[in-house]
C-alpha cells in the first residue's frame, strides 16, 4: 500500500456504476447500470431498471489504490535500506485496518436485509411480478424448462448490464458528465423516495400499525431530502454512510423480491465472472473507465461510493504531500495531544492511525522520534503541496467500496436466508464466507495496488458455502440432532 | 465531510443553509444541524463565527421542538380517534390495521 497521495487521487476514478434498479413489472424504467469500479458502485442502482443492478462492479473494493496509507515517503537517506520492509509492513497494517473498517458497513447492510426478509413477508412473496429484464417464468413444468428459462433470464440481464456499462464508459469518454450526473441523481431519487415508501408501507402492514398520510408524507419527505443532501452534497459523514447502507439494502431487497430463484443464483455467478473480466482484462470497459479517469486525473462522482475516512499521518516535515488528519474524533485534541513518542497514547477519542505502540516505537527507533502532534500536522497542511488538495479530500482518503458490492453481498445473504431450508446455518455460513472473501480481496488489493473487482472472491465463496451448507451440512446437523449425538 | 477541515466561514455558511433548509417542512434537517454543529457551537473555544453558529443551532433546536410537539400531538390524536372517525379515519389512513380496533 504504500500508495501515495497521487495514487489515491488518481484512483478516484472509480467507475461509476449505476445500477438499474429493478423495476417492478408495472414500471419499466431505464436501468442505469454503470459500474463503478474501484470505488464502488453506486447505489444509483436505483435507476430503475431492472435488476440490472449491478453493483457488482466489484470494483475493486475501493481500497485499492485508495488505501490511504501514506507511507513514510521522504525518509532521511540513512534509513533507505529499511524502506522496503517498512512499506511492506505499512501495507499490511493499513490493509488490516481497512478490512475491519469495511466489515462494519457490510455487516450492517446484511443485517438490515436479513432482518427485513425474516420479518416482512412481502419481500419473499411471489406475486407473479417480474422485472422486464427477466421475462421467463420459473414456475414451469419440467426442470429442464426451468433451467433453460433461468439461463435465458440471466443472459438477458447480463446483456443489459454490459450494454449499460458500455454506455456509461462512452458517456464518460466523451465527457457527457451532465448526463451521468443526472442519471445518478434520478436513480438515487427513485431509491430514496419510491423504494423507501414501499418499504415503509410493507413494514407498517407487517406490524399492523395505522399510519396517516400526513405523517407518512413528512417522514418520506424528510428521509428523502436529507438523504439527497447527504449523498450528493454535504452532510455528516456518519449520516452519509448510513444512507448509503440503507439504499444498498433497499436495492438488495428489490432484487431479492423480483428475481426468481435460479435466475438469481445464476446472475450472481455470471456477474462475478463479468466483474472479473471487465476490471482485469485490458479491454474491459471498467478498466478503460478507470484508466481514462486516471489520465484525466479526475474524481468520479464520489456520491455513490461508500467511504470511511481515515488518514494516516506517518511522517512529516519533509514531504511535499498534503497530509491531513481526518479522524472524526480529532477535534478535542487541538490543544493537548502529544502523540507518539513512545507508546502511542491511544486515548479513546484519538485514532492512533492503526499504529500499535510497538510498531510506533520501532518506527521511532529507526527514524528518530516521530511526532504526529496537532501542531506538526497543521504545519504539514500548510506546506505547499505538489498536488493541490482535492476539496472532497476526506472522501478520497478512506477505504472505499462500491455500493454495488454491498448490494450483491446483501442479496446473496438475503436470498440465502429467504430460500434456504437450513435457515440460520446457511445464512451465517454465507455471511462468514462473504467476509472472508472481502478480507482476501483487500489483501490482494494491498499486494497488487490496483483496481480489483470485489465481487468474484466473495460471491464465489458465498455460493459455494450456500450450496454446500444447504445440501451437505444441514442434513448432517439434522441427523446428528435427531440422534442426539453431539460433536 | 469532516467539519474539522473546513474554514470557519464555510462552517457558518453550511450551518446557515441547513437552518434555512429546515423551513421546508424538514425537521430532520434541523435535527442534523443541531447534532452536527453542537460541538462547534458550544464546546469549541470561541471564534468569530461561533456566535452566529450558536444562534442557528439554537433556532434549529427550537424549530425541531416545535415540530416534535406538533407531530406528537397529531399522531396521538390520530391513533386514538382513528377508529371512531369512521370514513374520515379511513380516508386519512395510509395503512389500516387488521382486526378489531
Amino acid at each position: 500500500m504504500a500508495n501515495n497521495a497521487e495514487d489515491i487521487e488518481n484512483n478516484m476514478q472509480n467507475q461509476q456504476q449505476s445500477n438499474g434498479s429493478p423495476e417492478p413489472a408495472q414500471q419499466p424504467q431505464e436501468a442505469g447500470v454503470t459500474r463503478v469500479r474501484s470505488r464502488g458502485g453506486s447505489g444509483a442502482e436505483g435507476g430503475g431498471g431492472g435488476g440490472g443492478g449491478r453493483g457488482g462492479s466489484g470494483g475493486g473494493n475501493g481500497s485499492g489504490p485508495e488505501q490511504n496509507g501514506q507511507p513514510p515517503a521522504a525518509r532521511a537517506p540513512r534509513v533507505v535500506e529499511t524502506e522496503e520492509d517498512e512499506d511492506e509492513e505499512l501495507t499490511l497494517k493499513y490493509g488490516a485496518k481497512h478490512v475491519i473498517m469495511l466489515f462494519v458497513p457490510v455487516t450492517l447492510c446484511m443485517v438490515v436485509v436479513v432482518a427485513t426478509i425474516k420479518s416482512v413477508s412481502f419481500y419473499t412473496q411471489n406475486d407473479g411480478q417480474r422485472l422486464i429484464y427477466t421475462p421467463f417464468p420459473e414456475d414451469t413444468d419440467t426442470v429442464a424448462q426451468r433451467a433453460l428459462n433461468s439461463i435465458l433470464n440471466a443472459t438477458i440481464m447480463i446483456t443489459v448490464i454490459i450494454v449499460m456499462t458500455l454506455v456509461l464508459v462512452l458517456l464518460y469518454k466523451y465527457r457527457c458528465y451532465k448526463v451521468i450526473q443526472g442519471w445518478l441523481f434520478l436513480s438515487s431519487l427513485l431509491l430514496l423516495f419510491f423504494f423507501s415508501y414501499i418499504y415503509l408501507k410493507e413494514v407498517f402492514k407487517t406490524y399492523n400499525v395505522a399510519m396517516d398520510y400526513f405523517t407518512l408524507a413528512v417522514i418520506i419527505w424528510n428521509f428523502g431530502v436529507v438523504g439527497m443532501m447527504c449523498i450528493h452534497w454535504k452532510g455528516p459523514l456518519r449520516l452519509q454512510q448510513a444512507y448509503l447502507i440503507m439504499i444498498s439494502a433497499l436495492m438488495a431487497l428489490v432484487f431479492i423480491k423480483y428475481l426468481p430463484e435460479w435466475t438469481a443464483w445464476l446472475i450472481l455467478a455470471v456477474i462475478s465472472v463479468y466483474d472479473l473480466l471487465a476490471v482485469l482484462c485490458p479491454k474491459g470497459p471498467l478498466r478503460i473507465l478507470v484508466e481514462t479517469a486516471q489520465e484525466r486525473n479526475e474524481p468520479i462522482f464520489p456520491a455513490l461510493i461508500y467511504s470511511s475516512t481515515m488518514v494516516w499521518l506517518v511522517n512529516m516535515a519533509d514531504t511535499d504531500r498534503p497530509k491531513r488528519n481526518s479522524t472524526e474524533a480529532a477535534s478535542p485534541q487541538q490543544e493537548t495531544q502529544q502523540a507518539v513518542a513512545s507508546p502511542a497514547p491511544s486515548s479513546p477519542s484519538q485514532d492512533d492511525g492503526g499504529f500499535t505502540p510497538s510498531w510506533v516505537s520501532q518506527q521511532e527507533h529507526q527514524l528518530g522520534p516521530l511526532q504526529t502532534t496537532e501542531e506538526t500536522r497543521r504545519e504539514i497542511q500548510q506546506l505547499p503541496s505538489a498536488r493541490p488538495p482535492v476539496e472532497d479530500d476526506d472522501e478520497e482518503r478512506g477505504v472505499k467500496l462500491g455500493l454495488g458490492d454491498f448490494i450483491f453481498y446483501s442479496m446473496l445473504v438475503g436470498k440465502a436466508s429467504a430460500a434456504a431450508s437450513g435457515d440460520w446455518n446457511t445464512t451465517l455460513a454465507c455471511f462468514v464466507a462473504i467476509l472472508i472473501g472481502l478480507c482476501l480481496t483487500l489483501l490482494l488489493l494491498a499486494i497488487f495496488k490496483k483496481a480489483l473487482p470485489a465481487l468474484p472472491i466473495s460471491i464465489f465463496f458465498g455460493l459455494v458455502f450456500y450450496f454446500a451448507t444447504d445440501n451437505l451440512v444441514r442434513p448432517f446437523m439434522d441427523k446428528l440432532a435427531l440422534h442426539q449425538f453431539y460433536i | 465531510m469532516n467539519l474539522e477541515r473546513l474554514p470557519n466561514e464555510e462552517k457558518l455558511s453550511l450551518c446557515r443553509k441547513y437552518y434555512l433548509g429546515g423551513f421546508a417542512f424538514l425537521p430532520f434537517l434541523w435535527l442534523v444541524n443541531v447534532v452536527w454543529f453542537f460541538r462547534e457551537a458550544f464546546v469549541k473555544p470561541a471564534y468569530t463565527e461561533q456566535l452566529q453558529i450558536k444562534t442557528y443551532v439554537k433556532r434549529s433546536a427550537l424549530g425541531l421542538l416545535l415540530w416534535v410537539a406538533v407531530l406528537t400531538t397529531w399522531i396521538t390524536i390520530f391513533q386514538h380517534f382513528r377508529a371512531e372517525w369512521g370514513e374520515v379515519g379511513d380516508y386519512l389512513s395510509f395503512t389500516i390495521p387488521l382486526g378489531i380496533p
